[in-house]
């Protein structure tokens, strides 16, 4: 794709300006790239290349702007014919979809042959296309409509919901290449159709040799492809999920400007997180202020639009449609409403279909049809046999509720919608605390996620050493001195994270998010004895934390690791200014680790650091050398790390230790794995300072190699080949390389070895 | 003098001295065919072994375990064992492994071979 990003782009099915569109650019990359690699398909099944696309939707999570603003894209790009198609909420049949598809498809065909986009915005009829068809263009049109006019009077829907759906495909090569974008988001407005519709746009979309992307809601569309017959292997994946907060705060902020709406921070975050995201919500809410001339400055503001909007605006319409498609029988509809409500409040997770079915007073496959319809727009989970109404949105449950209260309860129209708004106001707040205590909460999970076997200064586990040490000292001196710190820890890999609240009912009083239970392991490889869990947790205290709350924190951890039956566990207590004496004192009698928020700050970056340095390390200077084991190879490695070093301008003295190092790294790694490919594979990091080199290997490391790596790792290879014989002298290769390099590392690795070593460049004094 | 290439290494015979070549690359299998060069000297009656590195460029540690096991079979031989012509990268490896410390280093070969033949003399005056 080589369009340039500030380049004007014409609206063409756009309905915001390329600049306003927020929130969604690396699927509009991905998606404009995916046609464009397409264009150059000549026929189906070339391997390696997925010719289809399947966006994958979570409920409101919005895609249709999204495809409009990829279709103007590639009109103007001018390489594929761009389709784009969404099926009709109105027209639920499966053969009035089909054939308002065969017309949209001409339409902008025409448009595009035309160079003219606003032919795209017009109703016109078969006729009037084949008056505009462009003169190389109409014999293959007038055919198609000569065949689509005996489809039409024909008996066979089906025959003719194909012969519309594959239309596409009469294009001749030499007029352009198709790309159809599907939008099947109101599919499930389809399911009573006499034709599976769902199966015929797969069908259609995955036998034709055509590029396209098929976007609908995620239950729906792998359930279809899978109807379908489809292979997964041949399509690629795109998952839509609501907006990320600092998308969604965008778009608010560009949404309010572009409808003069005058909204603050707080209510920007708030509607955020109150609109869970939803780029739907979140354009409806500031449309409808604008409407109504409103400004979104204060909380009030923002709950009493909601509230209206809520019971009579646009998110009601959405919900009821929703609902009526669901289930278009008054009755039904007020049972479900009252099984979904009620499911809520009594805290009862899961209900059998046998009880809906009789609350609902359907028969089996109806009730069996309607579950499914609520599973797709998931509003409920079902998995066959139970039925799960608790994980539902706030929005769509304050909907159902109201509803419920005026539908079923017959109250006041004026009560309900003061105690939905005095919820609604009294939630604000609370809302906005949560998603505080969450990206605190996440912050710590997500340090824990990278903690991935890194080397960090120890002392950021004692908040007592590190203020002895750095108490007064500005930022730099304490990064300098953490740099040079020698007595490291090395932390644990950690494979799932999970609240202590899920272990632990009682710590919900402190917080979803203030304790963490971390499953982990240490040590190169995954062993029981290796097997660890760290239990953290976020001590609320503003002042350094005492000895009592100290205890309590760590007495709370140690009985979850009790109850829970972890063998063994890493206790840490983070509090905002760290410990005092008496309760660091505390910490240390109890093997608990305890760090300050700076100490936590301080990790963060270095954790940071560590992974956006290897994810550089992976885009630049970086070489790569694969050698078969065996011969004299190794001295290949030796040569081209010579060459590199050169170019850094290392001594002659430090090459010759730099060849050496890889020379005998290259024999570990050829004698200590019993290699199914029987290859050593090299990378050299080239950095301004310092040359890195990871030698590796695959295969299954002989268990006596692996004790004594794992034995290296821990004590940083410390020296100890004093052996005399030859068969000890054989161990000095690792000697050798601790010797000649400045840093020499195992990294963690599924299969096989992986040393790194690092040599850093001394300028000639 | 005589000088034969078994198993592509060079060697010859000073009186009984006998004097290794190395090749560039001293490995596994270099090293072995040393050991091999060295073993039939001494059993041939050599009573002092030079091994001359002035074609190695580089060495590896198992090279260097294998010399320390020619210095201990000579050792056991009674003979003497003098490396000539080591570079000095190569040195520094054979300090850090502790290897200098059981064999003399000469200059070069001439220089190993005139020692040699003064400390064979007075260890044969010694012995008569």
């Amino acid at each position: 794709m080589n369009q340039n990003p500030h380049q004007e782009i014409r609206q063409v099915l756009g309905r915001v300006k390329r600049d306003e569109f927020i929130g969604r650019a690396t699927e509009l990359q991905k998606l404009v790239s995916h046609a464009m690699r397409a264009k150059g398909f000549e026929g189906a099944g070339r391997p390696g290349r997925a010719r289809g696309l399947l966006m994958l939707l979570a409920p409101l999570a919005g895609v249709s702007e999204l495809l409009r603003q990829a279709y103007d894209e590639l009109f103007n790009q001018r390489e594929v014919v761009p389709i784009y198609f969404a099926l009709p909420q109105t027209e639920t049949t499966a053969v009035s979809a089909a054939i308002e598809f065969l017309n949209t498809f001409l339409l902008q065909y025409i448009a595009y042959r035309r160079g003219e986009p606003s032919l795209c915005r017009l109703s016109l009829t078969l006729n009037d296309l084949v008056q505009l068809a462009p003169a190389g263009d109409l014999p293959w049109i007038e055919e198609l409509i000569e065949a689509y006019n005996l489809q039409r009077f024909g008996k066979d829907d089906r025959e003719l919901v194909r012969f519309c759906l594959t239309a596409p495909n009469r294009v001749p090569a030499s007029n352009g290449r198709p790309f159809v974008m599907f939008d099947a988001v109101q599919l499930a407005n389809y399911l009573d159709s006499a034709v599976p519709l769902a199966t015929e746009i797969v069908r259609a979309l995955l036998f034709s040799n055509l590029p396209f992307a098929l976007a609908g809601l995620r239950r729906e569309v792998l359930d279809a492809v899978a109807c379908a017959g489809g292979n997964f292997g041949s399509l690629e994946l795109m998952r839509l999920e609501s907006l990320k907060d600092d998308e969604a705060r965008d778009l608010v902020v560009s949404a309010a400007s572009r409808h003069q709406v005058a909204i603050n921070e707080e209510t920007r975050d708030l509607m955020v997180q109150q609109f869970e995201g939803s780029p739907f919500f979140i354009t409806a809410m500031l449309q409808a202020a604008h409407e109504r001339n409103l400004t979104l400055d204060s909380y009030l503001a923002c709950e009493r639009l909601y509230v209206d909007e809520l019971m009579g605006g646009r998110l009601n319409r959405y919900f009821s449609s929703v609902l009526e498609h669901l289930a278009p029988e008054t009755e039904t509809r007020a049972a479900v409403i009252r099984l979904l409500c009620e499911a809520v409040p009594t805290g009862s997770r899961t209900s059998s279909l046998e009880a809906w079915r009789k609350r609902l007073n359907l028969d089996s496959i109806e009730a069996e049809q309607l579950l499914r319809a609520l599973h797709i727009q998931e509003l409920i989970n079902w998995d066959g046999q139970t039925v799960d109404a608790t994980g539902s949105s706030s929005l769509w449950k304050d909907y159902l509720k109201s509803r419920f209260r005026l539908d079923a309860l017959r109250e006041p129209r004026a009560l309900v919608v003061a105690d939905v708004m005095a919820d609604a106001l009294k939630r604000a707040p609370q809302t906005i605390a949560r998603h505080y205590r969450k990206s605190a909460g996440l912050r710590l999970r997500g340090l824990l996620d990278k903690f991935n076997f890194q080397l960090v200064p120890k002392r950021l586990f004692d908040s007592a050493e590190f203020a002895s040490s750095y108490k007064g000292a500005t930022a730099e001196e304490i990064a300098a001195g953490l740099d040079a710190d020698t007595e490291l820890l090395r932390l644990p890999q950690v494979f799932h994270t999970a609240s202590g609240v899920s272990f632990s009912p009682e710590l919900r009083q402190f917080g979803e998010e203030s304790s963490v239970v971390a499953h982990a392991f240490e040590g190169g490889n995954y062993t029981d004895a290796n097997e660890i869990v760290w239990l953290v947790a976020k001590v609320d205290s503003k002042l350094e934390a005492d000895r009592n709350v100290t205890a309590t924190w760590l007495d709370r951890l140690e009985s979850l690791a009790r109850q829970s039956g972890f063998s063994r566990a890493q206790t840490w207590l983070i509090a905002n200014e760290g410990f005092s004496a008496e309760a660091t004192e505390l910490l240390r009698e109890r093997n608990a680790y305890g760090s300050s928020q700076q100490q936590f700050e301080l990790l963060s970056d270095r954790l940071t650091d560590a992974a956006a340095a290897l994810q550089q390390s992976v885009e630049a200077n970086e070489f790569t050398l694969i050698l078969p084991m065996g011969g004299d190879n190794e001295l290949l490695a030796a040569t081209t790390v010579e060459q590199l070093a050169r170019r850094l301008n290392f001594s002659p003295e430090a090459i010759n230790q730099i060849k050496t190092a890889v020379v005998e790294a290259c024999i570990n790694a050829a004698e200590h794995s019993l290699s199914p490919d029987q290859k050593i594979y090299q990378r050299f990091r080239v950095e301004s300072d310092k040359l890195v080199i990871t030698i590796s290997s695959r295969g299954i490391v002989p268990a006596n190699i692996q004790g004594h790596i794992e034995e290296r790792q821990r004590e940083q290879l410390r020296h100890e080949d004093n052996g005399e014989d030859t068969e000890q002298r054989r161990g000095w290769g690792l000697k050798l390389i601790k010797t000649l390099m400045d840093e020499v590392e195992f990294e963690r690795v599924d299969e096989g070895t992986s040393l790194r070593m690092t040599k850093y460049l001394r300028k000639a004094s | 003098m005589r000088e034969s290439i078994g198993s592509n290494v060079r060697s010859h015979c000073v009186g009984t001295t006998a004097v290794v070549y190395a090749s560039d690359y001293l490995n596994k299998l270099t090293g072995e065919r040393i050991e091999h060069e060295c073993k039939k000297q001494l059993d041939s009656g050599a009573r002092a072994l030079v091994i001359d590195f002035s074609d190695t460029e580089l060495v590896n540690s198992i090279g260097i375990s294998i010399l320390l096991g020619i210095i201990d079979i000579a050792e056991k031989s009674g003979a003497l064992v003098v490396f000539s012509d080591v570079n000095d990268k190569i040195v520094q490896l054979f300090d850090m492994l502790g290897l200098t410390l059981h064999v003399v280093l000469a200059k070069d070969e001439q220089e190993a071979l005139s020692g040699l033949s003064s400390l064979l003399t007075q260890t044969r005056s010694i012995g008569h």
